[in-house]
């Protein structure tokens, strides 16, 4: 995508990407930044997060917390309330749920740790997000939230039973928050990737990838890149008509 | 919109429920409990507390937003949050 381009409504605003220095989260930030916006760029690793704040341009504010931990949430958004007077961040307009962990097991070598842990991570944890930000954007009557859920979460995957109803009960509440938040002039939709090279899929072997290969029609895997143009795209004015809706970026991959 | 900076807390207050509502100011009296008027539903709710987080910069808990249910409920949860009513 060309940046800047007209009419971006992130310009001058600010955004909270969750899982900043992750494959997908990088480019998010970078994407966001480049846009105009001022992004808070959220993760555990403060070294990471450093040396993200140094390769973006743009203005990106590191915030260092756990997703899971209630209140140091209340705390970033305390942060970003008090900071949103300031004209070098401007009004908070968006929020990015892409913290994710994806934790592969079968159903009889699951525990309900792994469990917990994927419900904390993908779901909990972006709910308690979407619950503070929704409070600062309806102030200005404007904003719009973006989940990454995913190909698994909508279509389920043998050996993925806990992350895919992590990932499943984010889109249900996408789509119901969507209905809810409408009249307060606030989006919410979500992007599914399917198969897309990150830290999170380095592990598969040649095997295992042409095995989902070949279950792709576009026979390739997606790059972190194609799924932050998509967050760009909804979260900005040109998806202004759009919310409730689950962008697929997996080259149509059948789990 | 009153100048909000040379307002009382109990201005600042009334003002709120007024932008939040967009109701008059004599409609908000200690009295005035949520659902009672058209105005504060629970959709006014969620711009009402919108509304007094900017205003006295806090941040309310869940509980206390849904225990949050008159004018004079909303003075006593304040002033747990350091706001002199
Ligand atoms: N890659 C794919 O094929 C694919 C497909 C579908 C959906 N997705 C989704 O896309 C999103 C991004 O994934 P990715 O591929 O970029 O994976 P990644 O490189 O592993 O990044 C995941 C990010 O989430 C962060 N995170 C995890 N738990 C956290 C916690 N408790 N608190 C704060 N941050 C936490 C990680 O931070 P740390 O570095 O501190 O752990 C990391 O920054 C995830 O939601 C994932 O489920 C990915």
């Amino acid at each position: 995508m060309a940046f800047p381009y007209s009419g971006s409504i992130l310009q001058g605003h600010s955004v909270l990407v969750t899982g900043a220095t992750g494959g997908i989260g990088r480019a998010i930030v970078s994407n966001l930044a480049q846009s105009g916006a001022t992004v808070f760029a959220g993760g555990r690793n403060k070294v990471a997060l450093d040396s993200l704040v140094e390769e973006v341009a743009g203005k990106v504010v590191p915030v260092d917390y756990d997703v899971t931990d209630e209140n140091a949430v209340k705390e970033v958004f305390r942060t970003i309330q008090a900071r949103q007077s300031d004209p070098d961040v401007g009004n908070f307009v968006g929020l990015v749920n892409n913290a994710g962990e994806m934790k592969e097991a079968g159903l009889v070598a699951s525990n309900m740790e792994l469990l917990r842990l994927q419900m904390s991570v993908n779901f909990y944890a972006a709910y308690q997000h979407m619950q503070l930000a929704s409070r600062l954007m309806v102030r200005h009557r404007k904003g719009a939230i973006v989940n990454v859920v995913s190909q698994i979460g909508e279509q389920g995957g043998a050996g993925l039973s806990a992350y895919s109803a992590s990932k499943a009960a984010l889109t249900g509440a996408t789509k119901s928050l969507a209905k809810e938040l409408a009249p307060f002039g606030i989006r919410v939709n979500a992007v599914a990737p399917g198969f897309i090279s990150t830290p999170m899929t380095a592990h598969y072997t040649q095997l295992q990838r042409d095995d989902v290969y070949s279950r792709v029609a576009l026979k390739q895997s997606g790059t972190p890149q194609q799924v932050a143009d998509a967050v760009l795209f909804l979260l900005d004015q040109c998806a202004g008509y759009t919310t409730g809706h689950v962008l697929p970026v997996d080259g149509l991959f059948q789990a | 919109m009153a100048v909000k900076s040379t307002m009382s807390n109990q201005q600042k207050l009334v003002q709120a429920f007024c932008d939040a509502l967009g109701v008059s100011s004599q409609t908000v009296n200690d009295e005035l409990q949520y659902n009672t008027i058209r105005e504060w539903d629970s959709t006014g709710h969620m711009v009402l507390v919108s509304e007094l987080e900017t205003v006295f910069n806090v941040m309310l808990d869940t509980d206390d937003i849904i225990d949050m249910s008159s004018v004079a409920k909303a003075k006593t949860i304040l002033a747990k949050y350091g706001v002199s009513l």
